[in-house]
């Protein structure tokens, strides 16, 4: 945890920032350096650094697009669930019984292959299906995050808002939406975090991210322990980077210092 | 009598499912009156406080604000909300934004008042209520005392026409109390309309200009304080007051 260095009498924003930013440069850092660090891996590691470290750039390309998707989509279909109008809750509904009552890689395998079949115009390229189905995924489970964190901020809250005069944009934007993403944000970042690694299903329809180039080579080489390790220790890095951006950001909605 | 009617309440009803809680209730809140309004809990005093501004829409009858019905419109309502601040049992102050922040933020967003001319204001408005040090804290590091002056200021931040109290002091702590009433009479003091829904009995005889007795869904009698006081007029009210430790 980075949060622990920090000096004492640091603020709570200052150690927040700190970590931020300290994470995100270890991030870049990392996948930047990722060429270099993988060539002095033993064989068979070593000889393919450079197709490891595209496989990773693009698991975590793909990870960010997906959850940028997620993300909106589940604000967007948790507002619909909670909407006046029943076509936009009946729809909402529809998505999530469809996304949550199917397997993830079934998803993936239907919007690269049955899509097209469907309409010829939605023949997309491997990387555009995979962010599609990730993104179509993982929207369905944040709208639920999402959802509860709305669900849980108190009535009064709004009712205090409306009174001061204010319109429901501002009651939304400036009193219910940031009291329901701190909820929120705790499940939203477990679903960041599977969402990485369900990026390795995309393996399925070709797009080469970190597993696919993991098992060509343990094919090619008859290698399992040392490619699959490596493949598992640089999603290990890649979720641990990860966790501590998120955690820094939670700890700047702590406002009531309950998080240790 | 003072100034000239501003909210009229005509023949209002309200029920929540079957059960009525407003029953045809009519009065006036004239400019620079302080009304208090008493009774048993489940009376209907809250329900027409939120039905003054809205927060619970009334079935039928009439409220106008100025001369100004009080419907649906939501432009409309806006500027109703804005003359009529209220104050709420639960405080309900935003827990995720400081004192200041709390204060401003209407100003801010409705009046679009840059943020420095809108903390000036604010801080003249806590050294009103006696919390100008506290203005950087989160009301969780307040007591209950403290947060309701925060939301009396809150409120007075849009510069109302009349503040609505439901039970400003019935969430606190008995040692609580008084420094809330405090704040609330220097504002009748200062001309201040006022409508209040309160259990307490002391400061209603002390500062109202009249009382309202509410009684199932209606306005069962209303007096001045002295002779609501003075001379109960039912033995209902007499048992009511007596109860409240009047």
């Amino acid at each position: 945890m980075f949060l622990v260095p920090w000096p004492a009498r640091w603020t709570r924003l200052q150690r927040s920032n700190a970590t931020l930013v300290a994470a995100l440069l270890l991030l870049v850092l990392f996948m930047a350096a990722l060429g270099w660090l993988f060539s002095w891996l033993p064989e068979p590691i070593g000889s393919s650094a450079r197709a490891f470290a595209q496989g990773t750039r693009t698991t975590l390309w793909l990870t960010l697009v997906s959850g940028a998707v997620g993300l909106a989509l589940g604000t967007a279909t948790a507002l619909a669930r909670t909407s006046r109008w029943v076509v936009l809750r009946w729809a909402a509904r529809f998505y999530l019984w469809v996304v949550r009552g199917t397997p993830l890689l079934v998803q993936i395998l239907f919007v690269y292959f049955a899509l097209p079949v469907l309409a010829p115009s939605l023949r997309l390229p491997e990387f555009t299906a995979a962010v599609l189905a990730l993104g179509l995924n993982a929207g369905a489970y944040n709208s639920e995050a999402i959802r509860a964190g709305l669900l849980a901020v108190p009535q009064g809250q709004t009712e205090a808002a409306r009174a001061l005069g204010l319109g429901r944009r501002h009651v939304f934007l400036d009193v219910v939406m940031p009291q329901a993403f701190k909820m929120a944000l705790p499940p939203l970042v477990s679903n960041f975090v599977a969402l990485l690694k369900d990026s390795s299903l995309a393996y399925a329809i070709g797009v080469v991210e970190l597993t696919n180039v993991g098992n060509r080579l343990q094919a090619q080489t008859f290698q399992p322990i040392a490619t699959l390790s490596t493949v598992a220790l640089t999603y290990l890095v890649l979720t641990t980077l990860v966790t501590q951006a998120t955690q820094a950001i939670e700890y700047r909605f702590d406002i009531e210092g309950r998080a240790q | 009598m003072k100034g000239r009617p501003y909210i009229v309440v005509d023949r209002v009803c309200k029920s929540f499912g079957p059960q009525p809680v407003l029953r045809e209730v009519s009065t006036q809140f004239r400019t620079g009156e302080v009304s208090v309004i008493i009774g048993a809990s489940g009376s209907g005093k809250s329900t027409l406080l939120r039905a003054i501004n809205r927060l619970e829409p009334h079935d039928s009858g009439s409220i106008t604000i100025d001369g100004v019905p009080v419907g649906s419109d939501e432009a409309t309502l806006q500027r109703q909300r804005i003359a009529v601040g209220m104050v709420f049992q639960q405080f309900n102050l935003f827990g995720h934004m400081t004192v200041l922040d709390n204060l401003t933020l209407a100003p801010r967003r409705i009046h679009k008042t840059p943020r420095g001319e809108a903390n000036v204001q604010a801080m003249a408005l806590l050294r009103r209520v006696g919390l100008q040090e506290h203005a950087a804290r989160y009301p969780w590091q307040l007591s209950g005392g403290q947060q309701q002056r925060v939301a009396i200021a809150r409120a007075l931040a849009m510069r109302p026409q009349v503040m609505l109290f439901d039970e400003p002091t019935s969430a606190l702590d008995p040692e609580m109390v008084q420094e809330v009433l405090d704040v609330m009479r220097e504002l009748a003091h200062a001309g201040m309309t006022m409508v209040i829904v309160t259990h307490e009995m002391g400061f209603a005889r002390e500062v109202a200009d009249r009382v309202l007795f509410f009684d199932q869904g209606r306005i069962a009698h209303e007096a001045p304080p002295a002779e609501f006081f003075g001379q109960p007029a039912s033995e209902r009210i007499r048992a009511f007051i007596g109860r409240m430790g009047g």
